[in-house]
């Protein structure tokens, strides 16, 4: 059974996260203070308009959506690209390929307990903090159910296409070009920076198209909307799950088509 | 021969050398600089994207809004370029390569940060720059002397700020076991530049004008071209204010490296 | 006597954070301030003459990089005083770091991305070395190793041995009074070491250079070093000429025995039983001695001091007992002398700490 080493690689990675000390608690205050920029620029922006609600979102579900997408983006965020890249050019990938376990699932549970104590350690707070500042306005019910399971879905289909864009790193140097792009592109299409609903028709049909909006925009919607039938929520969870297959899968692929590159170079 | 003619003289030949080195590994710099443009593009789409939705945010229009986002894209050219080697350092602590740079008979600080110039900050500047002069004429400023040097003037003093706050966060490194974490956060603190002051409450204002001093980077010294009738008294008070910063942060760097050495192998 | 490095009686303490083991333990760390203090330099003295090439020798974690840190500036000894070329270095670290070179482990000094003759260049300028010592100890240089051809060569794509080679130049170019080798052939191929001690050897000649080296390996100690000195512990063992290392245990030498006439026949245990059984015979003859033995590809090997017990005396007794086909008889070296002087000093701790409790 590959459980028993999937559970050590999560706990070493949990333990990892600990070891940081005070930067978990930096961490934290760096949330608070984009929470605090974000709830003053949206305000700002807000006073602008007359009735307070744009294209079906109030400040209350825009500050909830952004402030969370953050908190998201931190405990998701591994920066597994560029993990991949320093150890692609450092050699260190070959011991990864010794390891009895398949590249792609080390990877995964190497970064995956991290995930989890981030996501104890930022997202959590951030959730409470953002429900008491505006007064419970997150639908507490069934949803969060959704969320927990729409967030892991978006993680493995983050995972995926960091496994997919970290491979591209055995052909070219540029790791910290591939990572800005990637995270760039990441960031923007899955409504992390402005929400998709701000989105003008055809460049939200375009995103909603790309799988990078089942990433945060899926998992936040169940925390945002009120209005969603059960029908819908397992439609969404479902054409989560169609990317996380196919990504998965492509990113499996693409790596054992480009193992190569290191027999043949010899890392 | 000056002390300051010397470290000049061999900060101009390392960048020389550096950029050279940098250019040969071609592709590598183009897709760097493809990922900074990308970047900054994905930020004027949001700001389209925003103010397709809302008229203006707190009294700023889209174009003065542009205008502080290509000035603080400028104003933190020099750190990208310049000071990106802070980003390394936590690795070289951890591993203790850093021990290389305290043998040589000249500044420490100024030893490592020399050795890296960061060549994609220049697709950064580009992009500062342009967008600037955009916004610059759609907002019809006038163009005179007086105010291509007050801009020069505010723009120094502006990128000190910066550079200050990520020498501080980067020197965390010599005094926690892994800080990878506050210069990442830290440098998060410059997407906030971009965003005039007055959105915030004074409690913030303050934190942001004394304690993390981002509105320092754009909002400040910008009033000197778009809101010249009503300029504060911190404005003019930037330039002492950022050498003033930068000296704190270079002491914390250098009591940090000397720190370094106490931990052993 | 022109000494140019004065230690006297040195130590350094380090405060070191108490780490706490698994889960629990990582989030005890997050809040503990839990330090134990650790002597990584004990009384260390020593006055060091110009020209000479030192050995500094010890075992990893011994204190040696502590020392050498602390005599380039970098530390700040916690008491005690230390001049270098009539300096203390880290009171002024630039001025002492112009007048010294430092190679320190594998760790290259030079610049990653550029070719070695731009290094060569930068450093020329930050050591504001004049254009005509610069042209000579390149010429110097180009006379005593192929180094033109690396010139060109950036150091990222350099091979270690080359890298180490250029290290080296690069430690020797400001022409400094004293330099310091930090493992330097560590790594590399035999004819790659026999090419840096060579080049160690003449630039040490040519400029009469001060050398501190410290190395685990022994070929660089007889190639090299006319003094030792032996740290351990933080605890100085042994300073003096390498003669006298060798005489310090002069009166030690190895006798050699083979009681099988064909070598391949043996198998480990059965060799392990052999020296086994040659050990209890001769132990309970020769009760007062400590012996070492050993065995090796058939042989079997016991280290004893000839002027306590007779050499002879043992081998006679050995041929009483069994039949031996071959005997050889061995001058100690350089390797087991330093392993003897670490084995004594843990022996004489031990019988220390024995001699505490036992009062207690």
């Amino acid at each position: 059974m590959r459980v028993r080493a999937w559970f050590s690689l999560t706990r070493a990675s949990i333990m990892e996260f600990l070891q940081f000390r005070l930067s978990a608690l930096v961490m934290f205050l760096g949330n608070i203070i984009y929470l605090i920029v974000i709830y003053n620029l949206w305000k700002a922006i807000f006073a602008s308009v007359d009735n307070g609600i744009v294209n079906g979102m109030s400040f209350n579900d825009t500050m909830i959506y952004l402030v969370l997408a953050s908190a998201q983006f931190t405990f998701m965020e591994a920066y597994l690209v560029w993990e991949m890249g320093r150890s692609i050019q450092s050699g260190r990938i070959v011991l990864e390929l010794l390891k009895p376990i398949p590249i792609e699932q080390y990877k995964l549970f190497g970064i995956e307990g991290g995930n989890i104590a981030a996501f104890v350690v930022t997202f959590i707070p951030t959730f409470i903090i953002v429900q008491v500042i505006t007064k419970g306005a997150i639908p507490m019910g069934i949803n969060l159910v959704y969320y927990l399971v729409a967030a892991t879905l978006g993680m493995l289909i983050n995972f995926s296409i960091d496994f997919l864009i970290g491979t591209v790193c055995l052909y070219t140097e540029s790791t910290w070009g591939i990572n800005i792009m990637k995270q760039v592109v990441v960031l923007f299409l899955s409504g992390a920076v402005v929400p998709l609903a701000f989105f003008p028709d055809k460049l939200r049909a375009l995103a909603l198209f790309l799988p990078f909006q089942a990433i945060y925009n899926t998992p936040l919607t169940f925390l945002t909307s009120n209005e969603l039938t059960t029908m819908n929520s397992i439609k969404m969870l479902g054409v989560q799950a169609i990317w996380v297959v196919v990504l998965f899968v492509l990113a499996k692929l693409f790596w054992h088509l480009s193992e190569r590159v290191i027999t043949v170079n010899g890392g | 021969m000056s002390k300051l003619g010397f470290y000049l003289r061999i900060y101009g030949k390392i960048i020389v050398q550096d950029v050279k080195s940098k250019m040969s590994y071609r592709s590598d710099f183009i897709i760097s600089i493809i990922g900074i443009l990308l970047t900054d593009a994905s930020e004027l789409l949001a700001f389209y994207i925003t103010f397709l939705n809302f008229p203006s945010v707190c009294g700023w229009t889209y174009h003065e809004m542009l205008f502080l986002y290509g000035f603080s894209l400028i104003a933190l050219t020099p750190l990208q370029c310049l000071f990106d080697n802070n980003w390394n350092l936590r690795h070289y602590v951890y591993d203790g390569d850093f021990i290389k740079y305290c043998f040589r008979p000249i500044n420490i600080f100024f030893y490592f940060i020399s050795e890296d110039f960061d060549t994609k900050g220049i697709g950064q500047f580009l992009v500062g720059l342009g967008t600037l002069i955009y916004a610059w004429r759609k907002l019809g400023l006038s163009v005179s002397f007086i105010s291509i040097a007050l801009l020069v003037v505010a723009l120094f003093s502006a990128s000190l700020f910066m550079i200050a706050i990520m020498n501080i966060a980067a020197a965390t490194c010599f005094y926690l076991t892994n800080s990878g974490y506050v210069i990442g956060t830290m440098s998060k603190f410059r997407d906030y530049a971009k965003y005039p002051i007055t959105i915030f409450s004074t409690f913030f204002r303050l934190i942001f004008t004394f304690i993390i001093p981002i509105a320092f980077i754009a909002y400040y010294p910008s009033l000197v071209v778009l809101r010249p009738e009503n300029i504060p008294l911190l404005t003019w008070f930037s330039p002492v204010y950022g050498i003033f910063f930068f000296y704190i942060s270079y002491k914390v760097w250098m009591l940090g490296a000397s720190k370094y050495s106490g931990t052993g192998s | 006597m022109n000494s140019v490095i004065e230690l006297k009686s040195v130590d350094k303490e380090f405060k070191v954070l108490n780490r706490h083991e698994g889960l629990k333990g990582s989030f005890r760390d997050l809040f503990s301030r839990d330090y134990k203090i650790v002597e990584a330099v004990k009384n260390v003295s020593m006055t060091i003459e110009a020209g000479t090439i030192v050995g500094y020798l010890g075992p990893n974690g011994a204190g040696k990089s502590t020392t050498i840190k602390m005599m380039t500036g970098v530390l700040q000894p916690t008491r005690g005083e230390i001049l270098v070329n009539g300096r203390v270095p880290y009171k002024n670290r630039t001025s002492n770091a112009q007048n010294i070179g430092v190679v320190f482990g594998q760790r290259s000094q030079l610049w990653w991305s550029l070719p070695l003759i731009e290094s060569f260049k930068l450093l020329k300028d930050i050591y504001k070395i004049s254009d005509k010592d610069y042209k000579d100890m390149l010429a110097l240089y180009e006379s005593l190793v192929d180094i033109k051809e690396l010139y060109s060569k950036p150091v990222r794509q350099m091979s270690l041995g080359q890298r180490t080679l250029s290290d080296i130049l690069a430690a020797f170019l400001h022409n400094p009074p004293i330099v310091f080798l930090d493992e330097p052939t560590i790594g590399l191929d035999v004819s790659m070491k026999a090419k840096i001690r060579d080049l160690i050897k003449a630039l040490n000649k040519e400029k009469n250079t001060t050398v501190i080296l410290t190395t685990h390996d022994m070929g660089d100690v007889d190639a090299l070093c006319e003094r030792i000195i032996i740290i351990d512990k933080g605890t100085m063992l042994y300073d003096n000429d390498i003669e006298h290392l060798r005489n310090f245990f002069g009166a030690y030498r190895t006798l050699k025995i083979r009681t099988n006439k064909n070598t391949e026949v043996v198998s480990e245990e059965e060799a392990n039983e052999q020296l086994e059984i040659i050990k209890s015979k001769v132990a309970s003859k020769f009760p007062d001695n400590d012996f070492i033995y050993g065995t090796e590809e058939g042989w079997y090997s016991i280290l004893l001091d000839d002027s306590k017990i007779h050499l002879m005396k043992v081998l006679s007794f050995l041929q009483e007992q069994m039949t031996i086909y071959d005997v050889r008889l061995e001058e100690i070296s350089t390797e087991s002398v330093i392993k003897k002087i670490y084995e004594d000093s843990e022996r004489m701790k031990k019988q220390e700490k024995a001699e505490v409790s036992h009062e207690s």
